[in-house]
């Protein structure tokens, strides 16, 4: 739908100026370049910039064009934008700055120009960007510095600099790109958009993007999962910590999000997270040659001792195995290899290893079909010959469908060897750990895109129900619901141990009675939300006199903690025993909405941290991964002799709590603490809840 | 002459709104209402003249042409302090009855607002029964009513009150929604079985609590960065963000109408606000913040205003700003005058006046 964006006909260039250093002319020397289409200057000043014919607006240009770049000051853009829309362009950059980055009255600018935009049925990139590159059309519509080399990269980014810098990086190792697109403030186009044009763009193999946050969280999720199914997508996302939120905030005006909620969400849509530039560097060029590996069993061929060993622990902390050869292969090694040679995995040829035995090395190995992919170390010794290797790895690389990665540990003497790799774009990294970081990525994604996405699961549950409930909350302005409200979760199927709300002493009691002791009295007040802070939870009650004790004292103890609190009674429950406490809990997260937590309960909770998150609604197979994923998960199954606990209990609590967060936007936050979870086959027990509405 | 002096067991009860409220409902129905605080606290320069906050506000209020110095004859000033323990005698009931003369002089009914708490002023004799014993009127007590505890507080005052005669009754004020039922079933009729009269019972109410940010921005000296045309908004909170941005977005969440209070260095916090949709943002520091940051804010139309002083004391003045029912602008006299007329027994109130 956007491919007249990137492959237009004719470009005008509005604001094009003959002045060198000006934004305009470097715009226009950029399109003069590489692009083959028509090229428009607009400017009412001139008549002529470089030999081209140029028109006061883009309505005196004969015949329009396909799309416009604006780069005239901000004020001057909605106006250029009207003309734009009247002469029928439907595309436009603005690479213009001076908008919402600026204040005030550039937002209002920017509002404007977003309407008028949508008014016309234009699509807009920008504004505040470096423009767009595409490197199939011939097309650069930006001001960068030079042309992107052809490649299979598609590159966005919410900062120019980061795409101008990437495009000089690149430049150096010879890796190129299908499309770079610098995304300024998104006002209309987003990286929602060019994601689902990139799915099915040919030149295209790797999605790549630095971002600072995403417009429509969900919107991106449910794209992204889609189309990383076909092409790797690997984002690096910035302002994860306090001050980096910050400074986001400071820099676009947006918040940042939460970290929990973009790892979840990534994760969940098969997005591929680099944690430094280096990294997405590194991934980048890893995904834009190598094959998919089919399994994580990995082969080592060094020439050094130390660097293989160092290898061999990179791989264990990134999750790779090492492969075990099959005999076949030993043999073969054995009877090729020097006799010092070590011959099992990592494979060291020795320090005086030829070109033609690092062939023959490299060759047996990816024939064994326990190897999934290679790493190849080499270390520039007295004898060895680092153009001859470099030259044998492209020979041998150009006859395999595994991922070979490099890394030629050293500086001036790797460095004719580097060249030949770079130029046959087999990716060699300075350090081993960088290689084995980017293999452990392309394991991950072979998996990732073979899993089929599982469809949140639906039960009969009573929403009308819930609907009313919260609606006469709203309505009477009560903004956090607890205990009083168990008949939430009945509604929707998550059991609730048996509870009775009483008003007196004598109620208590005698509801007492009828349950059965042992029983936990807890106070109800909407007015207290940490109760056992305010003395208004009391356990293990075994007679009615404990009952009575534990009553008076209770009401005395909220009474002195919170004068003000209104208390509408307590309530009383089962005592339930033998099982564990988790927590599930809910926030609702800015840019991807619900975002679950599970975690152990108990006292040490806050100190642990051992929780993890998903985003809802979610399905069966995240929730379960959501569960074994904490550190603390042996204690579910059972250690020593324990019998395990009832899992599938939590699992399904978690399906029912994702879409009861998923029905009700207006519940802000949520929280079963504690579940009790029985041993296996008894089922779980919601033991207290606690929710935060929002909404007028 | 019809008179009532309004007091109360502790400040901030509601003593000045009940005046205005009553004072307003009276001349509403064609009385010429008179008014006077006769020992002012809270010092004021009026054109040269020293009077009290409370009088002065209520000297705008019912347009009085009285001197100044009869609506509060007695200033509790730092010599008058000293004077008293000296044991100076300064015939401070004589001043107060000649300037009650005065003042009743051409009216139908005069409203006496009470100093701070009910035993105030008992060092130089002034405590509210003594006023009232010196000028024959009755007093009605406002109280807030919290808890049970406020009983206790009740009876008590009752008690320094002393002359059966001269307590005409009492108003619960800022009785909380969900306290409403217990009051009016339990408090109300025990109150009466004691004999004490309960001339009405108030719910909290969120429109006295409020102000306009307009009104913030004037207190504060504050300058007006963005959202101009949302001053006249309400706000009934104010929150500080001082927190992790995560929490802080959870936080702002919870309490909608409110302002959000914050360094101006602070863009993650002012991002949080701005997305929980608080009602105002107060920068402190006089540190202006991100220009991305105000774009955002307009785009949402949130006003932001940036002050001079640090968060601390911008909490200060937030705190005497938001909550108290000072009668700066028309929606709040309205709202009390409302509750009254729907909440207290009007008709028994001005026959225990006089009227």
């Amino acid at each position: 739908m956007l491919e007249k964006l990137f492959d237009p006909a004719s470009v005008a260039v509005i604001g094009a100026s003959r002045t060198e250093g000006k934004v305009g002319r470097a715009v226009l020397d950029n399109l003069l370049e590489s692009y083959s289409g028509r090229i428009i200057p607009i400017n009412p000043k001139a008549d002529e910039i470089l030999g081209l014919p140029c028109y006061p607006t883009i309505l005196d240009a004969p015949g329009g064009a396909e799309l416009a770049v604006v780069v005239v000051p901000a004020v001057l853009v909605p106006d250029a934008l009207e003309k734009c829309g009247l002469a029928g362009v439907k595309n436009v950059v603005v690479i213009s700055a001076g908008f919402k980055e600026a204040g005030i009255e550039g937002s209002k600018l920017e509002r404007r120009c977003a309407e008028i935009v949508k008014e016309h049925g234009m699509r807009m990139v920008g504004p505040n960007c470096l423009g767009i590159i595409d490197t199939a059309s011939g097309l650069n519509a930006s001001f960068a510095a030079s042309m992107a080399k052809k490649g299979n990269i598609a590159m966005m980014s919410q900062s120019g600099a980061i795409c101008t810098s990437t495009l000089d990086w690149a430049d150096a190792r010879g890796v190129g790109f299908s499309k770079f697109i610098s995304l300024g403030n998104k006002a209309d186009l987003s990286e929602n958009d060019f994601l689902l044009e990139m799915e099915d763009d040919e030149n295209t193999a790797v999605i790549a993007a630095y971002l600072e946050g995403v417009k429509d969280g969900p919107k991106f999720m449910e794209i992204a999962r889609e189309v990383s199914r076909k092409k790797p997508v690997i984002v690096i996302k910035s302002g994860r910590t306090a001050v980096g939120s910050r400074a986001v905030s400071s820099h676009t005006g947006t918040l940042a999000g939460s970290d929990e909620a973009y790892n979840a969400a990534f994760s969940q849509s098969n997005v591929i997270r680099a944690d430094s530039v280096e990294q997405l560097m590194d991934y980048i060029r890893a995904f834009s040659s190598q094959p998919i590996p089919d399994g994580r069993n990995i082969a080592i061929i060094t020439n050094a001792g130390g660097l293989g060993i160092l290898t061999a622990d990179a791989c264990q902390f990134a999750g790779l195995s090492l492969s075990s050869f099959n005999e076949d292969t030993i043999g073969k090694l054995r009877g090729k290899l020097p006799p010092a040679a070590s011959l099992y995995n990592p494979v060291d040829v020795l320090g005086d290893a030829r070109p033609d035995i690092y062939g023959f090395a490299i060759e047996t190995i990816l024939d064994d079909p326990n190897v999934d992919g290679v790493i190849l170390l080499t270390s520039p010794q007295a004898m060895t010959e680092i153009k001859s290797i470099a030259e044998v790895v492209v020979e041998k690389c150009a006859h395999t469908k595994k991922p070979i990665l490099c890394s030629f540990v050293g500086g001036t003497r790797i460095e004719e060897g580097e060249a030949i790799l770079n130029r046959h774009h087999i990716p060699n990294y300075p350090f081993p750990e960088r290689a084995v970081a980017s293999m452990a990525a392309l394991c991950d994604y072979g998996v990732m895109r073979e899993h089929e996405y599982v469809l949140p699961e639906k039960f009969d549950v009573d929403k009308e129900f819930v609907s009313s409930l919260l609606r006469d909350a709203i309505s009477n302005g009560r903004r956090t619901l607890g205990l009083e409200s168990f008949d939430i979760l009945r509604a929707y199927g998550i059991p609730v141990v048996e509870t009775l709300n009483v008003k007196t002493l004598q109620g208590a009691l005698d509801a007492c009675e009828n349950m059965g002791y042992p029983v936990v009295m807890k106070v109800l007040s909407a007015d207290i939300s940490h109760k056992t802070d305010v003395g208004g939870v009391r356990i293990g009650l075994e007679n009615a006199d404990d009952v009575e004790r534990a009553y008076l004292t209770m009401m005395s103890d909220v009474r002195r903690y919170m004068p003000h609190a209104v208390v509408s009674g307590v309530q009383v429950q089962k005592m339930i025993t033998g099982g564990k406490e988790v927590i599930i809990g809910m926030n609702r997260d800015v840019q991807f909405g619900p975002l679950l937590m599970f975690g152990l309960g108990g006292t040490y909770v806050e100190v642990l941290k051992d929780v993890s998150f998903s985003v809802a609604p979610v399905g069966v197979d995240v929730l379960k991964k959501m569960v074994s994923s904490i550190r603390t998960y042996p204690i579910l199954t059972g250690v020593r002799g324990e019998s395990p606990s009832d899992i599938a209990s939590i699992v399904d609590t978690l399906c029912r709590v994702s879409q009861l967060v998923s029905d009700f936007p207006e519940i802000l936050e949520f929280e079963i603490n504690p579940l009790m979870v029985l041993p296996e086959g008894q089922g779980c027990v919601a033991m207290d809840i606690r929710l935060t509405l929002g909404g007028e | 002459m019809a008179s009532i002096l309004i007091s109360s067991s502790e400040k901030y009860s509601g003593k000045s709104s009940l005046c205005a409220g009553i004072g307003i409902i009276l001349k509403d129905k064609g009385y010429s209402v008179g008014y006077m605080k006769p020992v002012g606290n809270m010092l004021v320069d009026v054109n040269g003249v020293l009077s009290d906050e409370d009088s002065e506000q209520a000297r705008k209020l019912f347009d009085l042409k009285d001197d100044i110095k009869n609506i509060t004859p007695i200033l509790l000033t730092d010599n008058l302090v000293e004077d008293a323990l000296a044991g100076v005698e300064k015939h401070l009931d004589k001043t107060i009855i000649d300037a009650y003369g005065e003042i009743s002089r051409d009216k139908d009914v005069v409203l006496l607002e009470g100093t701070g708490g009910i035993g105030g002023g008992a060092i130089y004799g002034l405590s509210d029964p003594q006023v009232a014993s010196i000028i024959g009127t009755k007093i009605l007590l406002v109280t807030r009513y919290e808890s049970i505890h406020a009983i206790d507080r009740i009876l008590s005052d009752i008690e320094l009150i002393h002359d059966p005669d001269m307590f005409a009754g009492i108003i619960l004020n800022e009785v909380d929604e969900g306290q409403l039922e217990h009051v009016c079933e339990l408090v109300v009729p025990f109150l009466e079985n004691k004999g004490v009269k309960v001339l009405g019972v108030l719910p909290k109410d969120t429109t006295l609590r409020s102000v306009p940010i307009s009104e913030i921005v004037e207190d504060l000296h504050a300058e007006v960065l963005a959202g101009s045309e949302n001053l006249e908004v309400l706000v009934d909170h104010y929150l500080v963000g001082a927190m992790e941005v995560n929490s802080a977005i959870k936080y702002f969440r919870r309490t909608p109408n409110s302002v959000v209070i914050t360094g101006g260095d602070r863009s993650d916090i002012q991002m949080a606000a701005i997305e929980a949709r608080v009602k105002c943002l107060v920068l402190t520091g006089n540190l202006q913040p991100s220009a991305a940051v105000l774009g955002s804010a307009d785009e949402a139309q949130i006003p932001v205003i940036l002050v001079r002083g640090d968060t601390m004391s911008t909490i200060e003045r937030m705190e005497r700003l938001i909550g108290r029912a000072r009668f700066r602008r028309e929606h709040k006299l309205g709202r009390m005058v409302e509750l009254i007329n729907n909440n207290v027994n009007v008709k028994e109130l001005m026959s225990l006046i006089g009227l």
